[in-house]
């Protein structure tokens, strides 16, 4: 199933190519990329559908509540690599074709 | 905590207790993240942003389940129980067509007295029965092939409203 790549789908993308492995937060990704709730997480839900991020729970200690957190799946990497590709010149293109380690 | 967070907790609150099942993990995800916010009003937006995006995600649910329903409808179009629902529909909306009728001609008489309608008989015909039944037989030959059921339920409706109007002429 295919994304819409519009151009705040490209910024969460570019994102998520940041340390690729690492786990995500939303309000983390909303600073990151200068996108508002309402913006972001309908681009996370989608993604979320088409099987490109996979979305844990964050542990957390008692008494504090645990968040949400997103990381790319294998699918989701490989899409994003191919379209840093197809969109050379920013810096999805840069980090997907040297620094994320796959 | 101010009282901009407070709303946002609040507004935040209510759409996890509203939203559709499939969307709660996420209503859920954004009310966390509001802890990790630094301002106020920053809080407040985030809630209302997480709002409409839960909207969204919500109202396309809904869309596909309108869709998944509808073609459902459709493959059964030839099934006894659309059959009769089409039937149905159309005697219904036959019947809140002559109904219409009938209220206009009263409405138009008790608005405009100086008319004199009141003591005329032509205009309660031809707003109850006349009109009616040309729209009826009009409909029903348009639809006969598409909508055979509805038809159906139209022209017989029509017939029965008639008789009705003919009984109650001949009786008085």
């Amino acid at each position: 199933m295919k994304l819409r790549l519009s151009p705040q789908t490209l910024l969460v993308l570019d994102a998520f190519l940041e340390h690729a492995d690492e786990w995500k937060y939303g309000y983390d990704l909303s600073r990151v990329t200068g996108l508002k709730s309402g913006t972001l997480y309908p681009i996370l839900m989608r993604m979320a559908e088409r099987n490109l991020l996979e979305t844990q729970w964050e542990a957390s200690e008692p008494g504090k509540p645990p968040r949400h957190m997103y990381r790319f799946t294998q699918e989701g990497l490989q899409f994003a690599r191919a379209n840093a590709s197809a969109h050379a010149g920013g810096r999805l293109s840069e980090v997907a074709l040297g620094l994320v380690e796959g | 905590m101010g009282a901009p967070r407070r709303l946002a907790r609040a507004l935040l609150g209510s759409v996890l207790r509203l939203a559709p099942e499939e969307s709660r993990e996420w209503v859920l995800a954004m009310l966390r993240e509001l802890d990790f916010i630094d301002g106020e009003w920053s809080a407040l937006l985030w809630a209302l942003g997480s709002t409409v995006a839960i909207l969204g995600h919500a109202a396309k649910g809904w869309r596909k389940w309108i869709t998944r329903r509808k073609d459902s409808e459709e493959g059964k179009m030839t099934s006894t129980g659309k059959k009769a629902l089409g039937f149905a529909s159309g005697a219904l909306l036959a019947l809140l067509l002559a109904l219409s009728g009938v209220g206009l001609v009263q409405i138009i008489t008790v608005l405009f007295p100086g008319l004199g309608l009141q003591h005329l008989h032509w205009p309660h015909f031809l707003g109850a029965i006349v009109i009616p039944e040309i729209i009826f037989v009009v409909s029903a030959i348009l639809l006969w092939r598409k909508r055979t059921p509805v038809a159906a339920g139209i022209l017989l409706m029509g017939i029965g409203i008639g008789i009705h109007v003919a009984l109650h002429l001949a009786m008085r």
